[in-house]
């Protein structure tokens, strides 16, 4: 039978038809041709002529347009869509909606798939966003929190009460001035005596601040007028649901801190913890009670005045002020910086400080600029590791949404044909794509919510992270959740909808092979994917195998003390206020019989808590060279290694050094002999020497005289060098530290250390004892052994590797099965040349070749991509490696043998299929 | 063959007639459009004969105005055809066009005294 279909195109080319009309008129022409022409070659004619008669039927004796165009559907093409008649934007919405619910129900298993690869990369992102939430992006739970700010010094130091007092009265900037201050007490609530921190603050804070209290009441100014006479507490709210279990009933019951009854009057609001980001603290007292209350950190014995409000020189507190309308924070600091210098001057002798007065004024939403800027490089490493899953996870869903637009030809072109417009049909795919990005983003919040219970449950140990974690799935947590959701439901499902629309309609009507064009094509969509997942992975493993190398090396660091061996206790003196004879006579006794103990090699006590994160500085002065002007001394702050005129200080009592296992390098340790009325001593360490007596032998250095009270002395001689060990951090260089005994300057609260012949765990309730009996009101110490703390400072560094790792090994599998679904494709597809080529002679090892040849091919680009993005990547997380360069090699190469070993191993399972093909099965395939 | 004013009469006389013709044809069964040109052909003696431009145009016409419906039909081994059938519209008209014709056909015989055949 001839073709008709030319001639009959060229009678049609000048209407307006739809290809669709056009194709169905062109089918019944052909049909009437076909019967005419068979008419003929029965009346006797040759093909040609029949043909020819065909053909003069259908052009003469009128053109086929002429009669056809007037006719409505040469005007304007009907669009039938299939359901019901198109009933506007929202009907059409809804319609696709049901539309597609039926489709994913009728493919449970790929909708559980696609739901369930969709949720484990959504939900790891919405548990990373919260916690990211509520560390950095939280603002304070106060009123117009952006007006309020802290005002210290610069450089960070605080004020006296007294100076606050001043800058309170004559400053003109806020629209009122608080202060407080960090305290620690001796909680007594029916029976054990338990350390708890918290602030003291002054009558106004709660009111500045503008919160309101949960329960009862806050501290308001009338609590604040006679120092001594307003014995009331405010609880914090976390701690009074743990402590008190959040009954009502604790308003207006008492409760003991530092022997002195207390009245609690109210309950903070639930997620206010001071304005200190992160802080976390148990109760609020109020300034007037101060006697009572003490800094933690303040050298206190029974000897001085407890009262520091009177004290012009004893600086503890930080100030905080709301910003009038119109004021910004610059002109506030220069204002308050004027007005403080202002006050120096006029302020008596002994009070003045001895450097110039700078303030410095910071809303209280920024908190530590440093602290956040290290936070702020880890949320961006996790949220780009997270991001980089859920990318994976939609690559995933996209090829899996690909294999089922294969499927669906048929009814696509189907539907095309009858006139469904390729908009709509593509809004329909989408649709149905966002259906499914729904489900997963329900399940991944699901699915965060587990995560984030666990986080909760399994919480850090103390002094682990710097900060109070409190990630919740507040609205913003739960709008960014429903953001990428749709973002994830448009990015995996767009690129396979619009290739399932296009194509050719009549082959796939027909039911032809699929023409394999897809390999010709430049752009191979799958292949992309599948590069792309591969490349992601390999970052994410790289980053992986990095912060695991980091690990290893923090872990391997020596801290220069016998960790396994070692117990510390703190022993805070300060709240009993011993006199400086009492406090001695404690120590004294608390080490002889703890060196008693059975199972005890050694003990001694010391000031500073080892690897506790800071320490205390003071300024340095070595006799016969240039050192600073004044003096100075602070706790807890950060210490600088290579600074000249300060040092990093302890002060240690007889018998530390063996107690922690340091090693002498010459002299002499501290002992008994040093104490008051002795001549003064010191020890220095290693470090010290090398950086100011640079190429002295040891011995030379001994001898030698400093001071750390200012230039005026008293000098000090050094009697002793020990080996470095570890000060405040495991990752720090060695540290100049400057080592004074106790006996000549008497400390108020110390740490004892005791060192076991065995498991020093087993100490623990005999140490206790001891303690308890020779003063049974001070509070429980806190028992740790040294190894218990450094895997709390290594806790972040081990957490951080687990999520790293978890992610990474995610992003793995998600990556194997891209590469396995490409392959056992790809062999879906060339099932017949497969066919041919086996029945030419190729063996099953030929054709595995050819097969795996493919898919490693695009593992191969993936390597090179995600090798490169690594490279450029590791420079920028050195910040948080210690020891590992962020290019290692040894990660950077074992990563790709990984991967491909895995990679490989997706492809043998695709592959083997094709080796098992039957040629005729294959052949006969379409 | 007629004369010239002889094929203009045809023509307007086809024209007038040519819904008549192919609604009659459908009453008794579906047909596709071959079949139905291929019947008027042989039971007017070749007398009307339907072009393909004048056939399908006017069957899409009284598709368009309800009177036929059409539907592809596919039989196995045969490519598929399109068969139109009457609607219950089209009897109706049908049933009208013929009584006009008949009315039509005796006023003329009145008029010009020829007798009925």
């Amino acid at each position: 039978m001839p073709d008709w279909k030319a001639e009959i195109r060229a009678q049609l080319a000048t209407l307006r038809l739809t290809p669709e009309r056009e194709l169905e008129l062109v089918e019944e022409l052909e049909a009437h041709l076909d019967d005419l022409y068979r008419e003929s070659l029965a009346g006797g004619a040759t093909p040609e002529r029949a043909r020819q008669a065909a053909l003069a039927a259908l052009a003469a004796p009128l053109p086929l347009a002429g009669g056809l165009r007037p006719l409505r559907q040469a005007q304007s093409p009907a669009r039938v869509v299939p359901g019901a008649p198109s009933r506007g934007a929202l009907g059409d919405l809804w319609q696709d909606v049901r539309y597609g619910l039926r489709g994913l129900r009728a493919r449970p298993g790929f909708t559980a798939a696609a739901v369930l690869t969709l949720a484990l990369g959504i939900g790891a992102n919405t548990a990373i966003f919260s916690v990211v939430n509520a560390v950095l992006l939280q603002r304070l739970p106060v009123r117009d929190s952006e007006r309020v700010a802290h005002v210290v010094l610069e450089g960070g130091g605080v004020l006296s009460y007294p100076e606050y007092a001043d800058l309170r009265d004559q400053q003109a900037v806020f629209d009122g001035f608080a202060a407080w201050g960090g305290i620690v007490a001796s909680l007594t609530e029916g029976g054990e005596a338990q350390l708890v921190q918290g602030l003291i603050v002054t009558g106004n804070y709660f009111e500045l601040l503008g919160v309101r209290p949960a329960l009862g009441r806050l501290l308001a100014s009338s609590d604040d007028v006679t120092p001594g006479a307003h014995p009331v507490v405010v609880l914090d709210h976390a701690f009074w649901k743990s402590r008190f279990g959040a009954r009502p009933d604790v308003i207006g019951s008492d409760l003991r801190l530092n022997g002195q009854r207390f009245t609690i009057v109210g309950v903070a609001p639930k997620h206010f913890s001071g304005t200190v980001i992160g802080g976390r603290g148990s109760l609020y007292v109020p300034m007037m009670m101060q006697a009572v209350m003490r800094p933690p950190r303040a050298g206190y014995s029974g000897e001085m005045d407890p009262d520091l409000l009177k004290r012009r020189n004893s600086r503890w507190l930080t100030g905080l002020g709301r910003l009038k309308a119109g004021q910004t924070l610059e002109r506030a600091k220069a204002e308050m910086t004027a007005l403080a210098s202002r006050i120096e001057e006029t302020a008596p002798e002994d009070g003045r400080r001895t450097l110039p007065v700078r303030m410095a004024v910071v809303a209280v939403d920024v908190g530590d600029a440093d602290q956040r800027a290290q936070l702020r490089s880890v949320a961006t490493l996790l949220l780009a590791v997270v991001g980089a899953v859920l990318l994976l996870a939609c690559a995933n869903v996209a090829n899996l949404l690909l294999s089922r637009a294969a499927a669906r030809r048929r009814e696509i072109a189907v539907r095309l044909a009858l006139g469904a417009s390729r908009p709509r049909l593509i809004r329909q795919l989408l649709t149905e794509s966002v259906l499914l990005a729904c489900a997963g983003g329900l399940s991944g919040l699901l699915l965060a919510a587990l995560l984030l219970s666990a986080f909760a449950a399994a919480s850090p140990p103390p002094g682990a992270l710097p900060i109070a974690i409190d990630a919740r799935l507040d609205p913003r947590v739960l709008l960014f959740t429903l953001a990428i959701a749709l973002g994830a439901g448009l990015v995996f499902g767009l690129a396979p909808a619009l290739t399932a629309t296009r194509g050719t309609l009549v082959p796939v009507l027909k039911d032809e092979s699929f023409v394999p064009d897809e390999q010709s094509r430049r752009f191979n969509l799958r292949g992309a994917l599948v590069v792309a997942q591969v490349a992601l992975s390999i970052l994410l493993l790289v980053a992986a195998g990095l912060f695991l190398r980091n690990l290893r090396e923090i872990q391997s660091v020596d801290p220069g003390f016998d960790t396994e061996r070692l117990l510390q206790a703190q022993l805070p003196v300060n709240l009993l206020r011993y006199t400086t004879q009492q406090g001695r006579e404690f120590y004294r006794r608390v080490v002889e019989e703890t060196r008693a103990l059975p199972g005890v090699e050694a003990a001694g006590v010391a000031r500073v808590t080892l690897l506790g994160g800071g320490g205390r500085t003071s300024s340095l002065h070595i006799e016969g060279r240039q050192g600073p002007t004044g003096r100075f001394q602070s706790e807890g702050g950060r210490i600088a290694a290579r600074a000249t005129d300060q040092v990093a200080s302890n002060v240690v009592g007889p018998g530390f050094f063996r107690a922690l296992g340091t090693a002498l390098r010459a002299g002499r340790e501290l002992d008994e002999r040093d104490v008051e009325g002795a001549p003064l001593a010191a020890v220095v360490s290693d470090a010290f020497c090398d950086l100011h007596f640079k190429g002295l032998p040891r011995e030379r250095v001994l001898g030698q005289r400093l001071s750390l009270s200012g230039p005026e002395g008293p000098w000090r001689e050094i009697v002793g060098v020990v080996s470095d060990s570890k000060y405040a951090t495991l990752t720090e260089e060695p540290l100049p530290v400057v080592f004074l005994p106790l006996g000549q300057r008497h400390e108020t609260g110390v740490v004892l250390y005791v060192r076991a012949t065995g498991n020093p765990a087993m100490l623990v309730p005999a140490v206790r004892e001891v303690v308890r009996r020779l003063e049974p009101n001070l509070p429980l110490p806190e028992l740790r052994t040294l190894s218990e703390t450094v895997s709390a400072s290594t806790w972040a560094a081990r957490t951080g590797v687990a999520l790293l790792g978890s992610f990474a090994l995610l992003a793995l599998a998600l990556a194997a099965i891209g590469v396995y679904g490409v392959t056992s494709f790809q062999v879906a597809q060339r099932t017949r040349e497969i066919g041919v080529r086996m029945a030419l002679g190729a063996r099953g090892a030929d054709v595995l070749r050819m097969v795996i040849g493919g898919g490693m091919r695009l593992v191969g680009f993936g390597v090179a991509v995600g090798l490169l993005l690594a490279l450029l990547a590791g420079r920028s997380i050195e910040s948080l490696l210690y020891g590992v360069s962020g290019r290692d090699p040894l990660t950077l190469g074992a990563v790709p043998l990984l991967l491909g070993a895995v990679a490989l191993a997706a492809c043998l399972v695709a592959a083997r299929r094709a080796t098992k093909l039957d040629p005729l099965v294959a052949l006969r395939s379409r | 063959m007629t004369d010239i004013g002889g094929r203009a009469l045809d023509r307007e006389l086809k024209k007038g007639s040519a819904e008549l013709l192919i609604l009659s044809l459908l009453e008794a069964r579906p047909r596709h459009g071959y079949e139905v040109s291929k019947l008027i052909d042989s039971r007017s003696g070749g007398r009307l004969r339907f072009h393909i431009a004048s056939l399908y145009p006017l069957l899409y016409r009284l598709e368009e105005r309800g009177w036929v419906e059409g539907r592809w039909v596919e039989k196995p081994g045969e490519r598929r055809r399109r068969f139109y059938r009457l609607t219950r519209d089209g009897r109706r008209v049908l049933a009208a066009q013929r009584d006009n014709w008949r009315e039509f056909v005796a006023a003329v015989a009145r008029v010009t005294g020829a007798k009925h055949a």
